[in-house]
């Protein structure tokens, strides 16, 4: 049911989030051309309506992040927690799948996001004054030559796969993070039959301070046991090990945390829904 | 062996006690009529069947199961609000509920809704308040359900849509199921029911047949129910 459950919300926000990136890259395709224009024009109206193109380009640009933390929290909410709530909830499907379903299609919405917005940066970018493709890209070294750097650095390719891995799974957390964040906020403050947005601002901010006290004191706890600052990096390996450590330890801890707030959530949407 | 029953059953809301211990068995093949004053726990109990609130105390079983992921399964519900998302068109809505209910019959909601003129292209936020109902309501009886649990599903619309929604229900409902349809327009669902439960104040008032109601008390139940719910 799961796999029902994620095709019908891509079909549900996918109707918002790719005219979003369509805006977004036609925006890209007149700030080029925008950018060109200004480089040659001698006439300050066409300058400036070019600059007005440019500045809808970077406004386009952070509207279509927030774009995207918006869709993942009204689609929680109005999907899960307002009438629409009647259908969902009703469904032969576990609480899991609901949050899941949800959690998921976000993740590969913000991850989309990311990608598109770095694509019509480049896109932007390229050509300008007789850049051509091959030029662009011709400015980036080649993996052998990262490879060497590195080898003459001392470090194994291996561990920049295992960095590469790590990080990419703490992207991936975050996103879960950043649901869970205002999933459980949202289900806590909907237990209550008044003031419920209120109280999910009020859950919200609860939520983050206790998060982030316990966060701190961990870190500092772990910072001060580890010997703390007389801790020196003389190699390049002991810079890697170092990277890779820290890497791991805030996955867990995201991953700790994250497990607390889905806890949350689901106890809020089994326990505790009462829809208006 | 029963398909909705309460044992014990309580809820409340803070300082309000919306059901006190309800006890009561609805056996398939019946059509019964939830009735009560509004306020009387009609909803709160349709809600507890359907596993969108939690009991304070006590149980509500369906097919012997507590609600869950199986009994929603076997469950109908019409909610006495638009639930449909409005972006949706009817044939995505018929798509969706052919994805998750494997008792839906897309067919039969094809069909409904060809006779009511209802283009299945349209989408709900273009429809009138009374096709949304229309198609709310063919959405939920093209299930092959156990049991229908339908909430006002005739408050606030004109006759003639009356007329058709319960037309629809009995002509469409699974003869071995249990259909409870809760409202307080007796008159008008009268003629569809047999059984009757009488909700007052959050406790069961009464659970009789209709023939019971009319044999003992020489009265329609629509009359009966003014008696015991005179102001």
């Amino acid at each position: 049911m799961l796999s029902k459950l994620l095709k019908h919300e891509f079909r549900a926000t996918g109707r918002t989030m790719l005219p979003v990136y369509a805006a977004v890259v036609v925006l890209a395709v007149l700030a080029n051309f925008s950018i060109r224009v200004i480089d040659r024009s001698v006439h300050t109206l066409v300058t400036i309506f070019c600059g007005l193109i440019i500045a809808a380009f970077i406004i386009g640009i952070i509207a279509a992040g927030i774009m995207t933390l918006v869709m993942m929290i009204k689609r929680f909410y109005t999907n899960y927690l307002k009438d629409e709530g009647y259908l969902m909830h009703t469904l032969p499907v576990s609480v899991h799948e609901l949050v899941w379903s949800k959690m998921i299609v976000s993740v590969v919405w913000f991850i989309c996001t990311f990608l598109v917005i770095w694509l019509v940066i480049i896109l932007t970018a390229l050509f300008q004054t007789g850049t051509s493709l091959a030029q662009f890209f011709a400015g980036f070294p080649s993996w052998a030559e990262i490879k060497a750097a590195l080898a003459e650095a001392g470090i194994r390719s291996g561990d920049l796969w295992v960095i590469g891995l790590e990080t990419l799974l703490a992207v991936v957390v975050a996103g879960l993070y950043t649901c869970l964040h205002f999933y459980a906020a949202m289900s806590l403050g909907h237990m209550f039959s008044k003031d419920k947005i209120l109280l999910s601002i009020v859950f919200f901010v609860g939520i983050s301070f206790v998060l982030s006290l316990a966060t701190t004191g961990y870190s500092t706890g772990r910072f001060v046991a580890s010997g703390g600052a007389d801790y020196i990096l003389e190699t390049a390996q002991e810079a890697i090990r170092l990277g890779k450590a820290i890497l791991a330890e805030m996955l867990a801890i995201e991953l700790v945390q994250s497990a607390v707030l889905y806890i949350a959530t689901v106890l809020g949407l089994k326990r505790g829904l009462n829809l208006a | 062996m029963a398909i909705l029953e309460c044992k014990g059953l309580s809820k409340r809301f803070g300082r309000i006690q919306a059901l006190e211990d309800i006890n009561l068995s609805i056996e398939p093949g019946r059509v019964v009529g939830l009735l009560g004053p509004n306020g009387s726990g009609k909803t709160t109990l349709i809600k507890l069947a359907n596993g969108l609130l939690t009991p304070t105390a006590g149980e509500i079983l369906i097919d012997g199961r507590a609600p869950g992921k199986e009994s929603k399964a076997l469950v109908s519900y019409l909610p006495d609000k638009e639930y449909l998302p409005d972006w949706m068109s009817a044939r995505q809505l018929m798509d969706f509920f052919a994805d998750f209910y494997a008792d839906f019959d897309r067919e039969r909601a094809g069909e409904m809704l060809t006779r009511l003129g209802i283009d299945e292209s349209m989408r709900i936020k273009q429809m009138s308040k009374g096709t949304r109902e229309k198609v709310q309501l063919i959405l939920v009886m093209s299930r092959q359900a156990k049991l229908y649990l339908l909430d006002e599903p005739i408050g606030g619309v004109d006759p003639a849509t009356r007329d058709y929604i319960l037309d629809t229900i009995i002509r469409n409902y699974n003869p071995s199921a249990a259909v409870v349809i809760s409202t307080h327009l007796i008159a008008d669902v009268e003629q569809v029911l047999d059984d009757v439960i009488f909700i007052q104040n959050g406790h069961v008032a009464l659970q009789s047949s209709v023939d019971e109601i009319r044999e003992e008390k020489g009265k329609s139940v629509d009359a009966y129910f003014r008696e015991v719910f005179k102001c």
